[in-house]
């Protein structure tokens, strides 16, 4: 009997060696997926493939930019929520509509405060109101007037219940303006109807309008923040504007699933703040008309609690409905 | 002119008047089944069309279209023509079986050894090939479709528990 | 005039650029990565350039990199007519239509010529596509813009009902295809309001059912499973190849249908949205009614093949208009190229040719290259390709399933798929023995969504007036020609049931 525990001893202690040995294995030992919840090409994928391509210069291993659209940006999401806490699965686009907007109004398959952990915040992509160049009008306060007097205004938006939409829909209350917001395909479809003049005007992102407003196709009136967007400085704020129509846009920061040892953290953190200082980073962020904005994981997930508030105070001001 | 030839754009197989209506009922019963799972959803109105708007009308325009598939069956002569002449159901049947087992035995066996079965079964169990033809078939294939998805496009292959 | 020196000059710059040896070399890559993923069913062009992006930063120049992805997109186009010809099985929903007399003509015997003229006639329209992208790229641009929700629906329409009414056969039962391929296209996520429809809960199916999966479902599989029903002794088709190339009478019989096929994929092709699909759609259905024989169409008539293959070839081109112009990307595979340029820096859009004009101009004149080496790549492989027809399809049969159970699974890793391939295998075994045809239910599966979201956000837009489809200009025209041919063709069975009646 005793003999036979010794031998359990003996055994069992040979297999806690691997493990021992692994945990001497300083993070990352292999390339870490960044996974973007929505399709190739939209501002948060550019976003991602940037940081991927700077990477190198900082992270111990490569940057993996893998898409896992649908769902409005959820079933990426869950994914990442779903995976092991070991930090080789990140997701990129933390803050945007589906975690700020869409637990608002339906019941979501996991928790975006509580199954994700904040890694930092990377940049802020505003909703900003953009119409025609050749429009019959030229202000915010000219659209209203013009909108007073017809039976619905329209607003090409990328995703149903997204940020934009929601916001847009309070822009019509706030304006009292019959406000209809027509969903696309994402923000490059959206861009694509405003262009063509298939609506009255439209709600982006600045990376994604910026080259039509250098060519004077789109001009943007109005942007829904608190202050002004650092992107597009001479664009006048809702509040300014008079409208309290204020949020945080859609936020694009790093996630880890719940569970992601604290160092890793730390790690991840220190180096995605390296790369945001880096001088070419920020240029060529700048000219794609994304502002680089870093936050470090405390002061960002209280920046996400606060900006989900906010949405829900503007969902209850507005009576917002999703139809 | 141009309508005068009604030229087939599709290969053309003989309209058969039971297997008509049979499948008229069916579609009858597929258009009515959708109708009212449409129902659940949301319709919306006119100015703002709902997720169940366009599959309800689909569906009413599937039970108009299927009642006609029968009503035009019952104008023609009726011909008895089995489905399947002479036992012609066998083989397809092994070829769905055949099939199915791939799939079952693909995560458990792994890409390779399942691949490798399934030539060799399909192969023998179907087309009575002779066993000088199917081995270096099985082993070429299996090798050329592994190297292909495998190694060269990274496909993760299921690896089974030999972690082939 | 200036404007035309000012192109020339442009275009020799390119040249300049396009012709040193590592373009060269990446355009080859491309092109010969292209061909390959377009003959394997499972893998299009989108997957591929997307996992090729990490390495394009590598490459450092942003030149190069959409010299390569450019390679591998229209690559993909030369590729996706082989499988169709040969195996019937289209590789992407542009080669849809070559399957039908392409696959024929195989049958017949003259796959090699298929090839050929699929390979020369894509040359053609690609370089074809290439000039218009040069000379007429801005103007045309703006038209595309004036597309909205409503055009969309009433091409979508359009093309669908086409389909079905020169399809022959049955119209009856080509409608009825189009509303299940409809249906089936509604399964999986709203786009529009999230709701989630016809899954049963099933998880995987939340995305809708893939069209790969679909597709070699029906026509693969399908096809393979009621082949099984006739046994082997009588061989279903003499695979001797006559010819390896096309004869002189093919080429002069093709030669229109090329040119036509060109214009066609072109105008449609700069359309962002179902550029490729609609066109090769179009180009067939113009064959067929311009064709002094249109009862060969379906048996194996060489324009059905020229026609569709030129038409998918310049959409290909085309569909880069409005990236490199407006900077909006039309499909999923440019939109990566669009990605990649953001990456690297380089705004795509109206001053892309002005602020980077190496860039524009060395993909434009890449591309011509790029042609010229497809074209290279693919004639003397049609001789490699029609060898594969010399096995006997006893042994051709499983191999071809297998490729497809791969191809199905290369797609989302699950074993779920396959089994969803099967079903579809089985359901298209029997609609062939009942004579529902699969093809316009495909292609209705994939001009469904189009359809269904064009509608919704007309009606938006048109606060709910159905009058909004006929009001504006574009979107009247089609919908009167729409109505035109319908009542034509009902005017004209009616007409057909009276001779009947009275001889």
């Amino acid at each position: 009997m005793l003999k036979k525990m010794l031998v359990g001893i003996v055994l069992g202690s040979f297999l806690l060696l691997p493990m021992l040995a692994g945990a001497q294995e300083k993070y990352p030992t292999k390339a870490i997926e960044l996974v973007v919840p929505f399709a190739a090409g939209g501002s948060t994928d550019v976003l991602a493939r940037l940081v991927a391509k700077y990477a190198p210069k900082y992270f111990d291993k490569p940057l993996v930019v893998v898409n896992k659209p649908g769902g409005g940006g959820i079933t990426g999401t869950e994914g990442v929520v779903r995976s092991k806490p070991d930090g080789y699965s990140l997701f990129i686009g933390y803050g945007s509509g589906h975690d700020l907007v869409t637990p608002h109004f339906q019941k979501m398959p996991y928790d975006p405060f509580k199954d994700l952990l904040p890694v930092c915040r990377l940049s802020i992509h505003s909703i900003v109101m953009i119409i025609r160049g050749d429009a019959p009008y030229k202000t915010m306060k000219e659209l209203v007037e013009w909108g007073k007097k017809k039976p619905q205004v329209t607003a090409s938006v990328s995703t149903k219940a997204g940020s934009v939409d929601i916001t847009f829909q309070a822009v019509g209350k706030a304006t009292g303006l019959k406000m209809v917001t027509v969903p696309f395909r994402g923000g490059a479809e959206s861009v694509t109807a405003i262009v063509g003049g298939q609506t009255d005007c439209g709600g982006n992102h600045p990376s994604e309008v910026i080259s039509h407003i250098k060519a004077k196709r789109l001009i943007p009136i109005a942007v829904a923040l608190e202050n002004r967007d650092p992107a597009i400085p001479d664009v006048p704020t809702f509040k300014e504007l008079g409208y309290n129509v204020v949020a945080v846009g859609s936020v694009k920061g790093v996630a880890a699933p719940k569970g992601t040892p604290p160092e890793v953290i730390r790690y991840l953190a220190e180096r995605f703040k390296k790369v945001c200082d880096d001088q070419e980073f920020v240029k060529s962020m700048k000219d794609i008309g994304q502002p680089v904005m870093y936050q470090n994981p405390q002061e960002f997930g209280k920046f996400l609690k606060e900006g989900f508030d906010q949405y829900g105070k503007m969902i209850k001001e507005f009576n917002i409905k999703l139809e | 002119m141009i309508f005068s030839a009604r030229i087939r754009l599709f290969k053309r197989r003989k309209s058969i008047e039971k297997w008509d209506r049979v499948t008229g009922y069916i579609l009858l019963a597929v258009g009515v089944i959708t109708a009212w799972s449409s129902t659940s959803l949301a319709m919306g109105k006119m100015r703002h069309p709902g997720p169940g708007f366009l599959p309800f009308g689909l569906a009413l325009i599937l039970i108009a279209l299927s009642i006609a598939l029968i009503t035009k069956s019952w104008k023609r002569e009726e011909q008895s023509v089995p489905f399947w002449p002479e036992r012609g159901w066998v083989r397809p049947l092994l070829g769905v079986g055949i099939f199915l087992l791939y799939a079952v035995l693909l995560p458990p066996l792994g890409f390779i050894l399942t691949t490798f079965f399934f030539l060799i079964i399909w192969m023998w169990g179907i087309e009575r090939i002779r066993w000088a033809t199917i081995l270096p078939i099985s082993i070429g294939v299996t090798a050329v479709l592994y190297f292909i998805f495998s190694y060269f496009l990274e496909v993760p292959l299921p690896a089974g528990f030999l972690s082939l | 005039m200036g404007e035309f020196l000012g192109m020339f000059q442009g275009l020799a710059s390119g040249f300049d650029i396009a012709f040193t040896l590592t373009n060269l070399t990446f355009a080859l890559i491309g092109a010969v990565l292209g061909t390959m993923v377009g003959i394997l069913p499972g893998l299009g062009p989108s997957a591929t350039i997307s996992l090729l992006l990490p390495l394009s930063f590598k490459i450092g120049s942003p030149v190069t990199s959409i010299i390569m992805m450019a390679g591998i997109f229209y690559g993909a186009m030369y590729g996706g007519s082989t499988t169709s010809i040969l195996v019937n099985i289209p590789g992407e929903a542009a080669s849809v239509v070559t399957c039908i007399d392409g696959y024929q003509m195989a049958l017949k015997g003259r796959a090699g010529p298929a090839l050929g003229i699929a390979a020369i006639g894509s040359f053609i329209a690609g370089t074809i596509g290439v000039l218009g992208l040069t000379f007429v790229a801005p103007p045309l641009a703006e038209f595309a813009l004036k597309f909205g929700p409503p055009e969309y629906f009433s091409l979508t329409l359009f093309g669908l009902l086409m389909a079905t009414l020169l399809g022959g056969g049955s119209i009856l039962k080509g409608l009825i295809m189009v509303v299940l391929g409809l249906l089936l296209g509604s399964v999986g996520l709203d786009p529009i309001s999230g709701a989630i429809r016809f899954t049963w809960g099933l998880h995987m199916l939340q995305e809708g059912i893939d069209f790969v999966t679909l597709a070699m479902g029906m026509f693969g599989v399908g096809e393979i499973f009621y082949n099984l029903e006739k046994v082997l002794k009588t061989e279903l088709v003499t695979r001797k190849v006559t010819h390896l190339w096309p004869t002189l009478k093919d080429w002069a019989d093709s030669k229109w249908a090329v040119i036509r096929g060109s214009f066609i994929g072109f105008f449609i092709g700069i359309l962002p949205g179902g550029g490729a699909v609609i066109s090769s759609l179009v180009s067939y259905a113009v064959e067929k009614r311009v064709s002094k024989s249109p009862e060969e169409f379906g048996k194996g008539a060489i324009q059905g093949v020229a026609g569709p293959e030129s038409a998918n070839n310049a959409a290909a081109s085309a569909s880069f208009i409005p990236l490199l112009t407006l900077g909006i990307p039309g499909n999923a595979a440019i939109a990566m190229i669009f990605a990649a340029l953001l990456i690297q820096g380089v705004q795509p859009g109206p001053f892309l040719i002005t602020e980077k004009p190496e860039i524009f101009w060395g993909v434009v004149a890449s591309m011509y290259i790029g042609n010229v080496m497809l074209l290279i790549l693919n004639l003397p492989m049609v001789g490699l390709w029609v060898q594969l027809l010399r096995v006997p399809y006893s042994i051709l049969a499983p191999i071809v399933v297998l490729f497809c159970c791969v191809g199905v699974y290369s797609i989302r890793n699950t074993v779920f798929d396959i089994y969803v391939m099967g079903i579809f295998g089985v359901i298209g075994y029997i609609l062939r023995k009942v004579d529902l045809e699969p093809g316009p239910m495909i292609l209705a599966f994939v001009l469904g969504p189009i359809l269904e979201r064009a509608i919704r956000q007309a009606l938006l837009i048109s606060a709910g007036s159905p009058l909004i489809f006929f009001t504006r200009p574009i979107s009247g025209a089609l919908m009167g020609v729409l109505i035109l041919f319908i009542v034509l063709q009902v005017f004209f069975n009616i007409r057909q049931k009276k001779k009947k009646m009275n001889p």
